[in-house]
């Protein structure tokens, strides 16, 4: 009752006044504090800004001028909007090179998950020797490239290679590997037997963590291994999974160093990346420097990684719901 | 992720974009362009002098090292910087941009037009270079709108070396082989006998198209038009061998380099390559070496393109003067006189001055066979300049097609009809 017959002016005086200063220290606070995060991670935006932001900006802006080599050291090169995306798609070899993208990439991701994750399973069941044979497993992908790319190319030589000489014990006619028909084929092999050991190793690691007690039970109910398999394997590794073939998929879209050694991109091993190095650097049978197409079928390769990034968070955030 | 911390985030990412752009906009409007001042006369050489050429092979204490180290000038040293010969112009462009070209660059004859017209060259006036007394058909490249860019250091040519004793034990005349007619015969000859064919580069690129350019000029082909039926049967001739198995199926992806060495393994009777080998075929050991002109497809010998590289200032920005001096002082010293002989020996060319050259054929007889197939050569740049480039890449583009299409007519010339170059 004497609260309520207080005077409310000079009641409100007071804790409005405290408020006031209250505000205020809480506004320098956040200043200082806004200030300090804002010195934490100015290293970090200055190293994106110049390393990934600007030159991914400048891939961008040089697909939108038509360069020449004159302009590309003078400056000067005229804007010309989409007319070099327009060329490029209409060029006969870019729904071709989009294909066989694709198949490249789609074909490798699958194949290397799949023998990565057999060889998981199987080393799963540790026999004797079975660390020293995984560490054997890691040899693909701690040779240098050169050395691996430069092996399987002198292996699928069509005159005298091992290959062949080993599909001849079979009674196969002698293939020619790095033919334009077949050179998408030989790269794929290539670039799957370098992609095994990462798969089997994320994979290992991810089977490791599934607990025994699972297994145990579904052996209770009765479940042979497939069943285990099917059941309790393949959606325990679900986040393993995805990360792997995300992993893969963006590594792969980008591979160029495997076929540029083993074919330079003749034939159909030709990709996006391969295409777009080509030109960039007049190499292989684009033997003109081409800056801005270059610049556009990088780009065109930049929005397809990033739609499946997309897709990566997308898939995350409906997990997470 | 809160309202507040998205908010946040896009205003960064906006944030960080624009400086992006603005710094890319920035950049690209520069105009640090290398200036055309700056004459030779004006400068002086400096302690170091940097060189840059595509002769990967010879290393330190190579004839070509020790020939170009003793043309230092008093005080200066000369440091050099070798890259394979497609790489040799892109760096060179990336350099000019960013103002530290070297003093002096060997570029190939091909690429000078390109190379001059984007603005990459100081003239032979501005860098004191003496383009007098060389041959006209030799110097031709280093000519842009009737400015002279270079002097040639020297050419070479290509021809058919042949193992002479698989030729013998196959029955095989040399002296017989004048037409394409009569040279497929002689293989099939040497095939028979046990040996393999011809080995020849046919990599994607200008080298594959330097290799292809005797058999479609020898066809009556002209550069103007590759889709002609001329340039489609000489594809035809390299696809047939594939197909006959009577040349390797590498050659697709083999450098003069790799063919070479499989003609050395002696179980090739014939290959396809330069004067520049002249000097180590006639040293071979192992089985004798002997060189025919490649023959033309009906009568005669073919025109071969000229090969050799040239030696020219590039563009400087800064105290150009001086490295305009150094380039003066290294090249005026290589090209001059006798030297200029010894120049060419050291990386087994024939000099392009007529007679410096005469000297060299005198004292050396194994440029003898080499004399008339080198005056003959065709320049590839004469017709069309600066667009050789582009063609040469649609070129390449059709002799891959037609290598891979295992002797298939109908694919060869369709590849020959559809290079586009893109």
């Amino acid at each position: 009752m004497t609260l309520l017959s207080q005077d409310p002016t000079a009641s409100s005086a007071k804790p409005r006044g405290l408020d006031a200063e209250r505000a205020a220290s809480r506004r320098k606070r956040n200043r200082a504090a806004t200030l300090a995060s804002i010195g934490f991670i100015a290293p970090l935006v200055l190293y994106l800004v110049i390393f990934y932001a600007f030159p991914l900006v400048q891939n961008v802006v040089m697909s939108l001028q038509r360069y020449d080599r004159s302009s590309f050291v003078y400056g000067g090169a005229p804007f010309v909007g989409l007319d070099i995306y327009r060329e490029v798609i209409a060029s006969s070899k870019f729904w071709p090179t989009v294909a066989q993208t694709a198949t490249f990439t789609l074909v490798s991701i699958t194949v290397q998950y799949c023998v990565g994750l057999a060889l998981a399973v199987f080393f799963k069941s540790n026999f004797r020797l079975s660390s020293t044979l995984r560490a054997l497993f890691l040899v693909p992908w701690l040779l240098p490239l050169i050395v691996s790319g430069t092996t399987w190319q002198w292996m699928m030589s069509a005159d005298n290679g091992v290959l062949n000489s080993f599909l001849g014990f079979f009674g196969v006619d002698p293939v020619w590997w790095l033919s334009a028909d077949n050179a998408l084929w030989a790269v794929l092999i290539a670039n799957i037997w370098l992609g095994i050991p990462f798969n089997l190793v994320i994979l290992y690691s991810g089977l490791q963590n599934i607990p025994e007690s699972l297994y145990e039970a579904a052996a209770l109910d009765g479940a042979g291994p497939w069943r285990k398999f099917l059941n309790i394997t393949l959606p325990s590794l679900r986040p393993v999974t995805v990360i792997t073939l995300l992993l893969g998929l963006v590594y792969t879209l980008k591979v160029v160093d495997v076929i540029w050694i083993m074919t330079m991109g003749t034939g159909n091993s030709q990709t996006l990346a391969t295409w777009s190095y080509g030109m960039a650097f007049g190499k292989g049978t684009s033997a003109v420097v081409r800056y801005s197409e270059a610049s556009a079928v990088g780009s065109i390769l930049l929005v397809v990684a990033l739609a499946f990034g997309l897709l990566y968070i997308a898939t995350q955030r409906k997990e997470k719901d | 992720m809160s309202h507040l911390n998205k908010r946040r985030a896009v205003q960064i990412s906006a944030l960080v974009t624009s400086v992006a752009f603005v710094l890319a906009a920035c950049t690209s409007n520069t105009d640090e362009a290398p200036a055309a001042s700056g004459a030779a006369s004006q400068g002086t050489t400096t302690a170091t002098i940097k060189f840059w050429d595509p002769y990967t092979p010879y290393q330190a204490g190579s004839d070509w090292d020790n020939q170009l180290k003793s043309c230092a000038p008093e005080g200066s040293t000369i440091e050099r910087f070798s890259a394979p010969q497609t790489d040799l112009l892109n760096q060179l462009t990336s350099a000019v941009k960013e103002g530290n070209a070297p003093d002096i660059i060997a570029l190939d004859n091909p690429l000078m037009p390109e190379a001059a017209s984007s603005g990459l060259l100081a003239t032979a006036a501005q860098a004191g270079i003496d383009v007098s007394g060389f041959d006209a058909n030799l110097q031709a490249p280093g000519v842009v709108d009737g400015e002279a860019y270079g002097v040639p250091m020297g050419s070479n040519a290509l021809g058919l070396y042949y193992n002479e004793d698989v030729l013998t034990a196959a029955g095989v005349d040399v002296s017989t082989i004048g037409d394409w007619a009569s040279l497929n015969a002689a293989i099939e000859k040497v095939v028979a006998s046990g040996s393999k064919g011809i080995t020849f580069s046919g990599i994607a690129g200008e080298e594959g198209v330097f290799q292809f350019e005797p058999w479609f000029w020898g066809a009556g082909a002209s550069l103007a038009d590759i889709s002609s039926a001329d340039a489609v049967s000489a594809g035809q001739l390299l696809s047939d061998w594939v197909a006959n198995g009577w040349a390797p199926k590498s050659a697709m992806a083999n450098n003069q380099s790799a063919s070479w060495d499989l003609f050395l393994t002696g179980e090739y009777g014939f290959a396809e390559d330069g004067s520049w080998r002249a000097g180590s075929a006639a040293a071979n050991e192992g089985f004798q070496v002997g060189m025919i002109p490649i023959p033309a497809k009906d009568s005669g010998v073919a025109p071969v393109p000229t090969g050799g590289e040239f030696l020219a200032a590039p563009l400087q920005s800064t105290d150009a003067s001086d490295h305009y001096a150094n380039a003066s002082a290294v090249i005026s010293c290589l090209m001059s006189g006798d030297n200029a002989g010894v120049t060419s020996e050291s990386v087994g060319y024939l000099s392009a001055r007529p007679d410096v050259r005469a000297v060299q054929v005198a004292s050396n007889p194994i440029w003898t066979p080499w004399v008339p197939i080198i005056e003959g050569a065709q320049g590839r740049t004469t017709d069309l300049g600066v667009d050789y480039v582009g063609v040469s890449a649609q070129l390449s583009e059709a002799m891959q097609g037609a290598l891979n299409a295992d002797g298939n007519a109908d694919q060869v010339k369709a590849a020959f009809e559809n290079a586009s170059g893109l």
